[in-house]
């Protein structure tokens, strides 16, 4: 009890392999895990997209560090009467890397003018509330999540 | 993952099914960018039963989308009622740069118009 108010948490982990196979197990991890967990599905969808792009920047970007250890995932659901928040955290060994503080996208005028790549980012703002990231020792700490209103 | 099409007078239709991720996308992005190759004027692609789209999937529309352009055709994208999908469109802004529609016959229009 936090002043009269009853907090819940519900805590999910899963560790995984840099690899395309282990991406979709791990997104279809969460989405299962965060249905069990009553997860309004616009969030499940939402957060879903986003460890997908945060999980692919690890796997293209991350070096062969990155793929030399386990990428840690942290599914944290909890709320009160009124709101309900699921907190994902991904940690990986790979290249430091700040989602938050890289350029925001500039998106293209017009489709001739448009670079296929560097969409990711974009999606996982989109997609989160709030993001975090920390670095500490040789992992990577990248947290983000997404709240809603309960009726 | 699935894709598949079909050619009807100027229109050519390609359908994908599954999910347009990490995983996914390799199979059918070479196949896609060879359809929007082809000879038809107008493309439509039916994302309306995707159940995933992810950033490689959309890098992999754009490619599409400029061949067809290059060869001076139009690529539009049906999506019927898949939130998801147009969610991933909206949030990079792909949506203004390849038309999207709700509506069937209205993409099959536009793509030949």
């Amino acid at each position: 009890m936090r002043n009269g108010i009853h907090i819940g948490k519900q805590v999910d982990t899963l560790a995984i392999a840099a690899s395309g196979d282990d991406i979709r197990r791990a997104t279809e991890w969460l989405t299962t895990t965060l249905r069990q967990r009553d997860v309004p599905d616009p969030q499940v969808e939402r957060l879903e997209l986003a460890l997908h792009e945060v999980l692919a920047n690890v796997l293209a970007h991350g070096g062969s560090a990155a793929c030399a250890e386990p990428i840690r995932i942290r599914i944290e659901v909890r709320g009160n009467a009124t709101t309900g928040e699921a907190r994902i955290k991904v940690s990986d060994a790979g290249i430091p890397f700040d989602p938050t503080g890289a350029p925001e996208h500039t998106p293209a005028k017009t489709l001739a003018e448009a670079k296929p790549g560097g969409l990711g980012l974009p999606l996982i703002r989109h997609c989160s509330d709030w993001m975090r990231y920390r670095r500490e020792g040789r992992r990577n700490h990248f947290m983000f999540g997404a709240r809603w209103p309960k009726l | 993952m699935s894709i598949s099409h079909t050619d009807v007078g100027d229109l050519r239709k390609i359908v994908i099914l599954g999910r347009l991720d990490v995983s996914g996308t390799g199979s059918v992005a070479n196949e896609l960018e060879k359809l929007a190759a082809g000879p038809t004027k107008g493309v439509v692609v039916d994302l309306s039963s995707l159940k995933f789209l992810a950033s490689l999937g959309i890098r992999a529309l754009i490619k599409s989308a400029q061949v067809v352009e290059d060869r001076g055709g139009r690529m539009v994208l049906f999506v019927g009622t898949n939130a998801q999908v147009v969610m991933s469109l909206e949030a990079t802004g792909i949506d203004e740069l390849i038309p999207m529609f709700k509506n069937n016959a209205e993409a099959e229009r536009a793509a030949v118009a």
